[in-house]
């Protein structure tokens, strides 16, 4: 059981600016990370800076927002809604390499543990493992339905790995999961979580959700995966956030954690302390919020409402400051003493 | 029978016909309306602003018209736009549902004591045929959302020019058309014929206007229990279903296709629900490449059969949708900036009207309201807009005073 004192979070310091920012990534042990945004930008930032100024990377990157970012030994990786990846120097914010990635919309860029794979996924249902360094194509990874049962675009939210880098996960609009080795890439299991998608048939005739964040439990052994849930009226966000948990070995779906719905949206991120006995969900619907759960009971034991809807945060390796990125606004939200 | 399409209006004289109308009923025009019900958004349909604050993510290509381009998601209808001409300047004022439906529909608010006919209607009333063995107005809306709030109307014109409304989206269907399943064909056409026979014995040496529509009528009834082929798809070929998709909306369109083509003279096929408050862009990328499959599709089916230069096809709903994106990624109601557009008949391919700011917040230049456009698909369906209705003796125009169809997107 975690204890209650060690989620005790509270928003410090508040940054606003003129755009979305969908996407982060921090650098070990300190307060500077970088951010993809919906003005096209990616940006660099110390947050723990007493004034913190956003430096904006500069060249050709992209031309649509920034979906996702991810950092190497030397580079800063970004995917874009404009299908490519941009391998950015770090400390000069030039771009070193620009490429196409995916035939449809980039949606997400995770780096691998060790920092030499990178993984991208987008709608055109494929997920793709480069070279981080080279940016070489090295494996297309495919499986994800393209249309959904009512013959309709699917999408390719997200991918994440263990933390030992042996497994990958990708998780579709359906809620379908794969979950691969890393040594040669081939599916071992396959998940299902459908609760996280809605269809209308009747009323409104389109759908709303799907799985837009997963990350396995530190001992490996569980996949959490974040969404929202069934939605009556799919024109607005207006159900409660989803947190579905799996034994992915036996496939077996452990809990669902909702607590009722009183955080409604999506689920956009998931992080777990380092201990592993809590994880952290960020999202939101037109507001946003922090939302802890004891990964031992798989139970809520704290919400906390955030100034934004958040798209990615960072938990700290002291798990005691959590940078947050989202709609118009950049918060840390440090422990309270 | 079950809707009082047969009805006739007390209040005005429903069958009175100019020379003018006499000939345009003898023409072929007809109209598809595809109504994107809850109002789909111009920013990622005809209108886009790719780099804009307001742009979202999707970004914008050419076209077959050079100069022209609309959004990434419909890149059917980029190879199109020689068939197609694009309204980009609708302020409508009206960011309401059911307000925003009336006016489009209309062209125009009621007024208190007086309710006016929608679009369907008049053009039933103009183009429609007494001796038509099928209904003058077909309305398709089957899913529940939105409904009620886009009614259509016939307004003063009463109720024969009300439309057959289909709703089932399970099997669609006229409604009380079906020949009941005691009476065997045989006894159906004997029928047919015996009131034949009697009513022509009847009306010989008794040439008035009653006995005339009295037996139309009857004719008309007959005619439309036949009509219950044209939602059957079965034999419809499967290179031309294959070319529409395979969703509920394209097999409707498809249907509409086959109506304009029995000589149903307006069809609307409503398609709910566009209203994207959350996740705009997921819905978009939903619906939108579903409108380009199904009108470049309409588009293409119209011109091989030769009926493109007849059949006008509109898609427009009760607004667009804001240029601000909020928390929940979604796009809210938007009556001031956004679009429309016309296909074939009547109108000049690859025109575009009218112009939005550089972030699609405002009209800069010839703006128009729902009146214009109403008479403008009036007038490209060969429908004179200045024309008056009279309502005992009070005469009504068509369109409010001052109201000018485009003349710059008419053929």
């Amino acid at each position: 059981m975690a204890d209650d004192k060690q989620t005790d979070f509270k928003a410090a310091k508040e940054i606003g600016q003129k755009s979305i920012a969908f996407s982060m990534a921090r650098v070990p042990e300190t307060g500077r990370y970088f951010y993809g945004t919906s003005d096209f930008g990616v940006y660099d930032i110390d947050h723990l800076a007493e004034k913190p100024e956003a430096k904006a990377f500069d060249g050709e990157g992209h031309n649509s927002y920034v979906m996702g970012v991810a950092l190497t030994e030397q580079h800063v990786v970004t995917g874009g809604w404009d299908r490519h990846l941009v391998w950015w120097d770090r400390e000069t914010g030039k771009p070193v390499r620009r490429q196409k990635a995916h035939a449809k919309w980039l949606r997400g860029v995770e780096a691998s543990p060790d920092g030499k794979r990178i993984i991208s996924v987008g709608d055109d249902m494929i997920a793709r493992v480069w070279d981080a360094m080279s940016g070489k194509l090295l494996h297309e990874l495919d499986g994800h339905a393209k249309q959904t049962p009512t013959h309709y675009p699917s999408m390719l939210f997200c991918a994440g790995f263990s933390a030992d880098g042996q497994l990958l996960a990708t998780g579709d609009k359906l809620g379908k999961v794969i979950i691969r080795e890393t040594k040669n890439f081939k599916p071992v299991k396959t998940l299902d979580a459908p609760g996280h998608y809605t269809w209308d048939p009747r009323a409104r005739r389109h759908s709303i959700g799907g799985l837009r964040s997963l990350r396995f439990s530190p001992d490996g052994k569980q996949l959490y995966t974040g969404g929202i849930g069934k939605i009556g009226n799919v024109d607005h966000l207006g159900a409660p956030g989803r947190l579905e948990i799996f034994d992915w070995e036996k496939g077996e779906s452990l809990k669902v954690v909702n607590n009722g719905g009183s955080f409604k949206g999506l689920v956009e991120h998931i992080e777990f302390a380092p201990d592993g006995k809590w994880a952290v969900l960020g999202g939101g619907d037109h507001g946003g919020w922090l939302v802890f759960v004891d990964t031992k009971e798989m139970k809520i034991t704290r919400e906390l409402k955030a100034p934004m809807h958040i798209h990615e945060f960072n938990l700290n390796e002291a798990a005691d400051k959590i940078y947050a990125v989202g709609h118009d606004k950049l918060v840390r939200f440090d422990l309270k003493a | 029978m079950g809707a009082g399409w047969l009805g006739t209006s007390a209040a005005i004289n429903t069958f009175a016909e100019t020379g003018l109308n006499k000939a345009l009923k003898h023409s072929n025009k007809r109209v598809i309306l595809l109504w994107l019900a809850g109002g789909a958004s111009q920013l990622e349909t005809w209108d886009p602003k790719p780099g804009a604050s307001t742009g979202g993510p999707f970004t914008d290509m050419g076209t077959d018209i050079p100069g022209v381009r609309i959004s990434e998601l419909m890149p059917q209808m980029a190879k199109r736009m020689k068939h197609s001409c694009l309204i980009r300047s609708l302020n409508t004022r009206d960011g309401g549902h059911g307000g925003g439906a009336q006016m489009m529909m209309r062209g125009r608010k009621d007024e208190a004591n007086l309710k006016y006919p929608d679009l369907g209607a008049v053009v039933s009333r103009e183009l429609g045929r007494m001796d038509s063995p099928v209904p003058d107005y077909v309305n398709f809306y089957t899913s529940t959302e939105g409904r009620n709030s886009s009614k259509v109307s016939p307004g003063f014109l009463g109720a024969r020019y009300a439309p057959i409304s289909l709703h089932d989206g399970e099997k669609l269907t006229l409604p009380n058309i079906t020949k009941l399943d005691q009476i065997t064909q045989g006894d159906h056409e004997a029928r047919a014929n015996l009131r034949d026979l009697l009513s022509r014995q009847f009306e010989q040496g008794r040439e008035t206007g009653s006995v005339r529509s009295h037996a139309a009528a009857y004719a008309r009834v007959h005619g439309l229990m036949s009509c219950e082929k044209l939602f059957d798809l079965s034999d419809e070929p499967q290179k031309i279903k294959d070319m529409y998709g395979p969703t509920q909306f394209a097999e409707q369109v498809i249907m509409a296709r086959r109506m304009v083509e029995a000589g149903v003279p307006f069809v609307r096929v409503s398609r709910a629900w566009w209203d994207s408050h959350g996740q705009n862009f997921e819905t978009h990328q939903e619906l939108v490449p579903e409108l380009d499959r199904v009108l470049a599709a309409l588009i293409d089916d119209l011109k091989q059969r030769g009926m493109l230069d007849d059949v006008l096809v509109v898609t427009m709903g009760e607004f667009g949708r804001t240029p601000k994106i909020n928390a929940s990624l979604g796009r809210d109601h938007f009556a001031t900036a956004w679009s429309a557009s016309l296909h074939g008949g009547g109108t000049k391919g690859g025109a575009v009207y009218g112009k939005t700011d550089d972030k699609c917040e405002k009209v800069v230049e010839n703006e128009i309201g729902a009146g214009e456009l109403f008479a403008t698909i009036l007038e490209a369906a060969g429908i004179d807009s200045s024309k008056e209705y009279h309502v005992g003796a009070r005469p009504i125009p068509l369109v409010n005073p001052g109201i000018k169809p485009i003349r710059e997107v008419l053929a």
